[in-house]
């Protein structure tokens, strides 16, 4: 570098002894990662505003993608307690035959079941109490709960074939958010931020919402482990955004009788004390705890103008169910929230909708579950689609599990219940990397077992990792001596439904 | 407690013992290959190559082993292969089978395999070609091998060192043409000490007492007030939380509450009273077999029962029952081994020498609890005894002796029977504790197949690992013998182990930067001679010392010159090493969650100093408990609605936070607090937007900035007055006449604001629930509170400097 001037020289020179620091850091960090370690400290270091601080990171560890990713923002609408596949997404017309008869050995092969039905005597099989009509170009069959679904059958495919081990929600949920049934494993949302960094500068990459459904009261709980950041450093954990009273994030508010020129005011003067104290200590990171505290102030005014959906136009609201009082513990706000978040920059939200457990009192239960969530989940396809974003954002619809075909507890003419089933379940996938109009994958007669293209968990991870342009083997990081990753030891990308 | 007396440290001392290590340092050199002329040092730079890109098919894994090639073991490095050729003749690169498989130029014959993706590069292979030239020399892992003392370096700079190890610390600077820092002003010094020992900030009287004492001892006589501080348990038993998965829930699904809080009582006073560490750990993991076994011990056997517990309903039991078990192996593996036991539970170890049949050997040590698979609905899940607090203790002490009394006088049955009834239902209510047991007739022990707890291999029996220490002689086969194997003096793990936490909790970073794994795969200690120095003088200390002394080890950690540098950094040093590995000068540390806390309650005089007893729930959001619970059954379980404590349970120490693990403490969350699921040694340090917002906005932080506020106003009578104080208060220093300044103009804003809209001040002020000192009128108390907040948030008042 060289000089001109005296002035010119002073900046310069500050410039270089930052510049050649960073040189020195990253020749380090890339000496250090050659030998394996610390690539999150290299990614921090080629970030070019907060190359000196310790652990933070808002470049991801991988710096770009492994290959051209078709998606860049992942919705995934995550419907807790295993939704019914065979009253929703898997049509079987033949098991209307079997309606009332008991499950064959021969299906069941002896599987292990939940402590719920396996004290049962009987195991009367159960045909949907619900029509299923069809839907769009492709001619997709859908439960008669789904109609807006409907409307958007050309724009989905429907993995009708998924699988898991798990029969129990804390292990299923833990499994499907973060690759393993035991705790400790960090979540999909959290590989994400680590792996690809964060996209808006006034907005958390990763965000949660959870809404509460109307269709069963006594629904299971859910736990932050679904979005925490395991053993990734825990700037990577999902930020709540909750659709209650008070703050949308934690904290975000001002004290009551602090108001914004108050606060600003303060700032200015935490500012100024914090860079004395940067030139006296030298210390980097003091410079990133300066622009940490900006931050937060931009996002006193960012989450609030994200969160103001009134501003949105009737046709919008009314698309999404809005423009009329809804029961749906904040689904249809949060699918629309969903939306304004991937426009400023959010990588990755997350949906959590409860009450779909319907061990009991089923057919009453899933038609208030499907009311919830039907109109907004397709207003948010369309709503993507003729914006131009559903391209590039990848939309995931589905549960832990699916449902067992037989009966829990006594079955009626108009009444039943079904228990935890992993041996098969349906999701649907929309947008990037996706293709649209097609299902995958084949369950038996009896919607008890995957007959062709089984998709795991593990090959779902894979497979979403896949659109985002990520080698799911090649997403790690080293804990305890090992490289772990999302997939754990397995997964394949599901190529029938890549676009 | 004696302080360690160096002999002249530029004696004469074998030079030898400094042998060189560069690679893990940021040194030109290092990255270069090292000159032909130097000697490869086969743990140092052989073995982390052949781990990384060798050991998942040549390594301990017996599945998984391609063509009998095992080169993690002296035998099959130097064995004779299948095809008669050997992978290593030393001194000899042309009849060595390895060099020439992984210089092979057809690719698909080349090691490793391209499809691992774990090419060698140019200079791994110079490495390998270069220690097999010079005799292949073959050594056992490090961490694996005891420690053995070694002498103390010598070193150019006379009168640096105040004990052994600045000598370690100075002689690894010297060889790298750097420099200790200068020691830290005495206001910084008595700060660091402060929180490092206590988690809690000096008051201006200790720091004032601690600027005008001249003598000698001075320093030293703080360290020592500040260990025999009942809150230097408090500090210590923090991190030991974190190992240990503490929690006040069981974690899985519906999340009810336990109690394990006479187990974190015993760990604050074990501390307190410096109960040695091999007690400390006898008691912990077999406290329940010692002969006699005390209550306390007892109660101190609950380390292991503080894993998750489950009781969803559907759930198999046998599937939880194992993962437990598995829970308590990994658990006590990663505490006093430092090793990843959990990677052997499905398969063979791929790095280290830990078979899978060896895993459920482990295993079988934690199988014998009287326990059930599913437990937990109702509280603290069996095996539990009574283990009522001190408080309650007290009560039925005197209602005892009331009793007994009574019992000796005439016409006395009503009143006696209207006791007996009240200690029944004192007794009935008290205080529980899970522990360990043990079955008379112990359980089978199966290996799992790929960890499967309903897939039963080969039958096994409590055993230790073959690669480590025998079982001691005469030990019995269960828990009390594994705790015994542990601490014996010659175990190669447990004191270094121990030893490089404590290093951690005082320095930042432990000397073996991945202190949960010392295993093959885990980094190189910084300093190996520091640390096999400070594991040899904690078994087995000089000058007739207690071993395993944990005060003693602290003591001499923190009276180290190397603990006692300025933590200033210049644009050389930072560049030479940003890490601070070289001990080049003092880390800057941001406090950890429950001590930010800590500091602002004991700054602005809110802090509650109770010590131990039942958790607390200071203010968090509303409904964040009550919207991943599940709904209308709640009531059918404890911990599922939130209900704020009131009054001086608002103001404890951040460790008594009630943890509930599915919905942990927002605060501690947001600076990085584990989640308390699974054993956690090492805390990562973020710096984020969203811990900016709770320091600012969280109520706690608010009412403890109008309280320090009031005491600023109370205390001292100019601004400048009120500011000195609340930098001496929050940093422990005086502020400087720009800082002054700063804060002076801030005041007046803050005024100017406040006093156009005095019904602002009031909202502010009106947050939190101690009272409002009426004496200040609402404007000027709502500056001051604006002000206060602002030396709250001061990277400084943050950070231990």
């Amino acid at each position: 570098m060289r000089t001109r001037n005296v002035n010119g020289m002073r900046m310069v020179g500050t410039i270089m002894i930052a510049e050649q620091q960073q040189l020195l850091n990253r020749r380090y960090f890339l000496g250090r990662a050659a030998t394996g370690i610390g690539t999150a400290a290299l990614a921090s270091l080629l970030d070019p505003t907060l190359f000196a601080s310790s652990g933070t990171s808002r470049a991801g560890a991988l710096g770009e993608p492994h290959f051209r990713p078709r998606a860049k923002r992942v919705i995934f609408l995550f419907m807790s307690g295993g939704p019914s596949h065979i009253d929703l997404l898997d049509d079987k017309p033949a098991l209307r035959q079997h309606h009332r008869e008991e499950l064959p050995a021969s299906v069941r092969m002896g599987q292990r079941i939940t402590g719920m039905t396996s004290g049962q005597r009987s195991f009367p099989c159960v045909a949907p109490m619900f029509e299923f009509r069809r839907h769009g170009n492709c001619g997709l069959w859908l439960s008669e709960l789904l109609p807006h679904t409907g409307s958007i059958a050309d724009d989905i495919c429907v993995i009708k074939s998924l699988h898991t081990e798990a029969i129990n929600h804390d292990p299923a949920t833990t499994y499907i958010q973060t690759g393993s049934q035991q705790p400790g494993r960090p979540s999909l949302g959290a590989w994400l931020r680590y792996g690809l960094g964060a996209e808006s500068q006034n907005l958390p990459a990763f965000v949660v919402m959870v809404s509460q459904g109307s269709g069963n009261r006594t629904d299971q709980p859910l736990f932050s482990r679904l979005w925490g950041s395991g053993f990734l450093p825990s700037e990577h954990q999902g930020v709540r955004f909750r659709s209650a009273s008070g703050d949308p994030v934690l904290y975000l508010s001002n004290p009551p009788g602090v108001d914004a020129a108050a606060r600003r005011s303060m700032l200015d003067g935490l500012g100024d004390l914090n860079r004395l104290a940067a030139d006296a200590v030298g210390d980097p990171e003091i410079r990133t705890r300066i622009a940490q505290y900006e931050m937060a102030y931009r996002m006193q005014s960012s989450v609030p103008e994200l969160t103001e959906i009134a501003r949105e136009p009737a046709h919008v609201l009314r698309l999404y169910g809005l423009d009329r009082e809804r029961n749906d513990g904040g689904y249809a706000r949060n699918c629309l929230l969903a939306r304004r978040m991937i426009e400023r920059g959010v990588r990755f939200v997350q949906l959590m909708h409860r009450g779909w457990d319907q061990h009991s009192d089923l057919p009453t239960q899933i038609r208030g579950q499907c009311r919830d969530v039907d109109q907004p989940s397709a207003a948010l396809i369309a709503d993507l689609k003729q914006r131009g974003l559903l391209e590039d954002t990848l939309v995931i619809w589905g549960g832990e599990f699916g449902r067992t075909v037989y009966s829990q507890g006594t079955l009626t003419a108009t009444n039943h219940g079904r228990d935890h089933h992993g041996r098969c379940f349906s999701m649907w996938l929309a947008g990037g990397g996706i293709r649209g109009g097609i299902t995958h994958g084949e369950t038996d007669d009896y919607c008890y077992n995957v007959v062709r293209d089984p998709v795991h968990i593990h090959d779902l991870n894979a497979t979403i990792l896949h659109c985002l342009g990520i080698d799911h083997t090649r997403l790690t990081f080293r804990f305890q001596g090992r490289d772990f990753r999302l997939t754990d030891v397995a997964g394949n990308v599901v190529r029938g439904i890549v676009a | 407690m004696s302080t360690i007396r160096l002999p002249s440290l530029t004696a004469t001392v074998s030079l030898l013992l400094i042998a060189t290590w560069p690679g893990i340092l940021p040194r030109g050199a290092a990255q270069s290959p090292a000159l032909p002329s130097t000697r490869i040092d086969f743990n140092r730079q052989v073995r982390p190559i052949l781990s990384e890109h060798c050991f998942r098919c040549h390594g301990p894994d017996d599945e998984e082993r391609k063509a009998k090639l095992r080169l993690d073991t002296r035998a099959g490095m130097f064995g004779k292969l299948r095809g008669g050729e050997h992978a290593v003749v030393p001194g000899d690169i042309a009849k060595s089978a390895l060099l020439a498989r992984i210089t092979e130029s057809d690719a698909s014959r080349r090691m490793p395999p391209p499809r691992f993706k774990k090419d060698l590069s140019r200079e791994q292979i110079d490495i390998l070609r270069r220690w097999i030239e010079q005799g292949a020399d073959w050594s056992e892992h490090w961490s694996f091998v005891p420690p053995r003392r070694p002498l103390l370096p010598m070193v150019k700079r006379a009168g640096w060192s105040r004990n052994a190890v600045d000598a370690f610390i100075l002689a690894r600077l010297e060889r790298e043409g750097m420099s200790p820092s200068p020691e830290a002003e005495r206001a910084t010094l008595i700060r660091r000490l402060s929180l490092d020992l206590t988690g809690l900030p000096p008051t201006p009287a200790e720091v004032d007492d601690f600027l005008a004492d001249k003598s000698a001892a001075a320093y030293e006589k703080v360290v020592d007030r500040l260990l025999d501080s009942p809150h230097f348990g408090e500090r210590m038993a923090l991190d030991w939380l974190d190992a240990a998965r503490y929690a006040d829930t069981h974690g899985y699904h519906i999340d009810a509450g336990r109690d394990m809080t006479a187990w974190r009582d015993w760990v604050i006073d074990a501390f307190n009273q410096n109960l040695p560490f091999d007690q400390f750990t006898l008691e912990q993991l077999a406290g329940d077999l010692l002969p006699d076994a005390t209550q306390e011990q007892k109660i101190a056997s609950g380390f292991n029962r503080n894993h998750m517990i489950n009781f969803e309903g559907g759930a198999i039991p046998k599937e939880y029952h194992a993962a437990y078990i598995v829970d308590r192996v990994n658990t006590t593996a990663t505490v006093w081994l430092g090793l990843t036991v959990a990677c052997a539970q499905c398969h063979d170890h791929k790095y280290d020498p830990i078979s899978q049949k060896e895993f459920y050997q482990l295993y079988a040590f934690f199988h014998n609890v009287p326990e059930n698979g599913l437990d937990g609905s109702k509280g603290n899940a069996a095996p539990l005894i009574k283990a009522p607090s001190k408080k309650v203790s007290r009560a039925l002490q005197d209602l005892q002796r009331r009793i007994d009394k009574l019992a000796r006088q005439p016409d006395s049955a009503k009143e006696l029977a209207k006791l007996r009834q009240e200690q029944a239902q004192l007794e009935k209510t008290a205080r529980t504790a899970m522990v360990m047991a043990e079955l008379a007739e112990p359980r089978d022990t199966f290996v799992m197949l790929r960890g499967q707890y309903d897939k039963l291999g080969e039958q096994v029996r409590a055993a230790t690992p073959a690669a480590l220490p025998p079982f001691p002689a005469g030990a019995p086969g269960n828990r009390l013998g594994l705790a015994r194997w542990l601490i014996d003096p010659q175990h190669p793990l447990t004191a270094r182990v121990a030893v490089n936490r404590y290093w951690q909790m005082i320095f930042g970073t432990g000397l073996v930067r991945s202190s949960e794994d010392f295993g093959s795969q885990g980094e190189r200690p910084s300093h190996p001679e520091l640390l096999d120095w400070l594991a040899s003088e904690f078994t087995s200390p000089s000058l007739g010392d207690r071993s395993w002394d944990v005060k003693r080890l602290i003591r001499l950690l923190v009276t180290s010159a190397t603990y006692r540098q300025s933590s200033r950094m210049d644009q050389a040093s930072l560049a030479r090493d940003p890490e601070n590995r070289l001990l080049g000068r003092s880390a800057r540390l941001r406090l950890q969650a429950e001590f930010l806390r800590d500091h602002a309650l004991s700054v602005s005089g809110l802090l509650n100093r109770e010590i131990g007893g039942a958790s607390v729930f200071p203010s968090q959001p509303a409904g964040l408990w009550q919207e991943l619970a599940s709904r209308t059954d709640s009531k059918n379980w404890s911990a599922q609605f939130f209900t704020q404590s009131r009054g001086k349970d608002l103001y404890r120490r951040g460790m008594y936070t009630f943890w509930k693990r599915t919905s942990p403490p927002p605060q501690m969350i947001t600076f990085d607090a584990p989640d308390r699921e699974t054993c956690t040694v090492r805390r990562s340090r973020t710096n984020t937007p969203l811990q900016a917002l709770v320091l600012l906005n969280d109520p706690t932080f608010v009412e403890a900035s109008r309280h320090f506020a009031e005491r600023l106003l109370r205390e001292a009578k100019t601004t400048d007055e009120r500011v000195i104080l609340a930098f001496r208060l929050a940093t422990a220093r005086r502020p400087n006449d720009r800082e002054l300044a700063i804060v002076g103009t801030a005041l007046v804003k803050q005024r100017q604001i406040f006093e156009r809209d005095p019904r602002a001040a009031e909202k502010l002020l009106n947050v939190g629930e101690a009272p409002r000192d009426p004496r200040w009128p609402a404007a000027e108390l709502a500056a001051w509170t604006m002000v206060a907040s602002m030396i709250l948030n001061l990277d400084e008042s943050l950070t231990r400097g």
